[in-house]
């Protein structure tokens, strides 16, 4: 005969509470450090734990997400979804879906301006540059922009968005108050990433055809230098010392720079292979976290031992990756 | 293995591109065209993966149990160089350069006039999240739009003078699949894609649709003694289903005075529309002669190509359906 011990609220209560504090903690442990990828042709996110560097589940999205950016706030990753004309957000603390805003047209590249008073989103297919209310993502003023609009950019003040034009080798820009270009100047071949220089006066522009980082004071419209990176220069990251930027070199043997922006020079190189794209650096500043775009991995290099750590495999071409613990956006 | 596997196709393809393909395209100028380039070669070794899979599985089943001898297979070997030039990405390459830059002035000229092209997923959102049932309602779509494209290019004139190259191989083979004129397969192509961009059909996806449709066809095309079973049958297009669309003699009746069974993966077209015709036998293949010369199923690749052209010109000038021409090149029973 089985003998029973007498009910005892409080301690069955305690144990509810216990049970539920666990389930609690083993939640936030789960998502403590959390890094998702973006993976282009899967048309689906890679959630990796930033401890543990292990894949802890993979979402479908939508088809063709090629790039993501955090809303001002970072309560929102937003995933941009070219061919599902769509905006998906996600909760970059759990990687749970928030919310989808449709009838965003073909958005490749995405960017909110430092006052936030603008959202700004590329076509790269459809040669076109549309400007949004970030409120309510209604489209304000839809702007042709030939040839493959790629990466964009903003000014400190935010007058304007500057945008590479990949095809046509140039950069426009656009002003954001009269929703107008305000000019266009040629540039080194094949642009694609573009940031604005710490001290508001140069724009920083990758160049895929010349393996260049291309030094423009944009107010007088002048290149002043090309910094050579190595092969197919592709995009740029900043390290959130306010003087240097990441620029990573999209080649299979791939290699990824540091440009101090005080000297306009490449100081340190990483080898990274497997076409490296877009970046994040932690905030504590050890590590540099690299799509690589040909390999269907993110690739993690040590800053402290300037080494390749290890490479986690996520989806196909992998274009997109975010983590709030970062080192800085801009 | 299946890891091993991926990992060395994918850095296959990594290669190929840093070392074949970017360098050309960034000297012309084309460096947004790369990652496009990065899902033509997934195309080209996918081919070169199904061909080779195909040569590997199906020659041995037509060696082990032919439907027909023959004393060599010399008049099959025009077949294999279509197969090369339509798996390898040559036809498709061609396809999409035309038709790449005329889909985006069309889109292009719809966003700027705030309209954006309805897709699938609009009608049913569940789509939207789950790829894999995504993948099987475009499969459904696009085979239902390839019964029609099939049927069309055995009902005009001037398609059906193009179309019978394909028909005019008697020795059928795996590699018959891809034995069609040039023009043909620009117009197929054309087709095909226009439908997948009308649904939605993205890239990658494409790709692996492409690839389903063409093993099946190389299965449909094969000489062998192969039974899907009574319900396989009615399933999934079978070499015997197909055999009786490439049948010399047309089965009798009205309704397949163009031909029969036009479908190319699921049967359930031809039941739906009229066009099946089970028969149980293994009848002979080709064409006895009109629109293309006697000998056509021996000639080689330019000459089909030539003849295909005179033919489509010819059917261009004259009137009426290719009802009679097909009552002239394919006997009825």
């Amino acid at each position: 005969m089985i003998r029973r011990h007498p009910a005892c609220p409080a301690r069955f209560l305690a144990r509810v509470l216990a049970l539920v504090l666990l389930l609690c903690a083993s939640q936030m442990a789960a998502h403590a450090g959390l890094a998702i990828a973006l993976n282009s042709a899967d048309g689906t996110i890679s959630l990796i734990d930033t401890d543990t560097y292990k894949v802890t589940g993979k979402i479908n999205v939508c088809k063709e997400p090629h790039h993501l950016m955090p809303t001002p706030d970072d309560k929102s990753l937003i995933v941009a979804c070219a061919a599902s004309n769509q905006l998906v957000f996600f909760d970059p603390l759990t990687g749970q879906e928030q919310k989808r805003v449709r009838d965003i047209s073909d958005p490749y590249h995405l960017g909110f301006s430092p006052n936030r008073k603008w959202f700004v989103a590329t076509s790269l297919r459809l040669d076109r540059v549309d400007i949004y209310d970030p409120a309510d993502f209604r489209l304000i003023a839809r702007l042709p922009a030939p040839k493959a609009p790629s990466h964009l950019a903003f000014d400190d003040a935010s007058q304007f968005v500057f945008v590479t034009l990949q095809d046509s080798n140039e950069v426009m820009a656009i002003s954001l108050p009269t929703q107008k270009i305000a000019w266009v100047m040629p540039v080194a071949a094949t642009p694609a990433g573009i940031v604005m220089s710490p001290d508001n006066r140069y724009l920083l522009v990758a160049s895929m055809g010349e393996g260049v980082v291309e030094v423009i004071e944009w107010r007088a419209r002048r290149s002043v230098r090309k910094v050579a990176t190595a092969t197919a220069a592709h995009n740029l990251q900043p390290k959130g010392d306010g003087r240097h930027f990441y620029v990573s070199n999209r080649s299979i043997d791939g290699s990824i720079s540091l440009l101090d922006t005080q000297t306009m020079s490449v100081v340190e190189k990483y080898d990274v292979p497997g076409g490296p794209d877009d970046m994040m650096v932690r905030a504590d500043g050890k590590e540099l976290w690299a799509t690589a775009r040909f390999a269907r991995k993110v690739q993690v290099v040590d800053l402290v031992s300037k080494q390749l750590k290890l490479s986690i495999p996520v989806g196909s071409s992998p274009h997109g990756v975010f983590f709030l613990n970062h080192a800085g956006l801009r | 293995m299946i890891d091993a596997l991926t990992e060395a196709f994918v850095h296959l393809q990594g290669w190929m591109f840093d070392r074949l393909v970017q360098p050309p395209l960034l000297a012309l100028g084309l460096g947004s065209h790369l990652e496009m380039a990065f899902d033509g070669i997934q195309f080209f070794l996918a081919g070169v993966l199904q061909i080779s899979f195909a040569y590997l599985l199906l020659r041995p089943l037509e060696a082990w149990r032919p439907v027909e001898v023959w004393p060599d297979r010399r008049a099959a070997r025009v077949d294999v160089l279509y197969s090369l030039l339509d798996r390898l990405g040559i036809v498709p390459l061609a396809v999409f350069a035309l038709l790449a830059p005329l889909f985006a002035a069309i889109d292009g000229w719809f966003r700027l006039h705030d309209i954006i092209p309805p897709q699938l997923e609009d009608l049913l959102p569940a789509l939207e999240t789950r790829p894999l049932l995504c993948f099987l309602v475009y499969l459904l779509l696009l085979d239902f739009a390839e019964y029609w494209r099939h049927r069309l290019s055995h009902v005009l004139r001037w398609w059906w003078a193009l179309h019978a190259i394909h028909h005019s191989q008697r020795r059928m083979t795996l590699w018959t699949d891809s034995r069609n004129h040039l023009l043909e397969d620009l117009i197929g192509g054309f087709w095909f894609a226009s439908i997948a961009l009308l649904i939605g059909v993205p890239p990658g996806q494409f790709i692996g649709l492409l690839l389903v449709v063409k093993t099946v066809e190389n299965l449909a095309h094969v000489n062998a003694r192969l039974s899907f079973g009574s319900l396989g049958e009615r399933l999934l297009v079978s070499p015997r289903y197909h055999r009786w669309h490439h049948a010399l003699e047309l089965p009798a009746g009205d309704r397949y005075r163009h031909g029969c069974n036009f479908a190319v993966l699921l049967p359930v077209w031809d039941q739906l529309f009229g066009t099946q015709y089970r028969g149980q036998e293994l009848p002979p293949c080709g064409l006895a002669g009109d629109p293309l010369p006697p000998d056509a199923a021996s000639s080689g690749f330019w000459r089909q190509q030539r003849e295909g052209l005179q033919a489509f010109a010819a059917a261009l000038w004259s009137r009426g359906s290719a009802t009679d021409g097909q009552r002239e090149s394919r006997h009825a029973r």
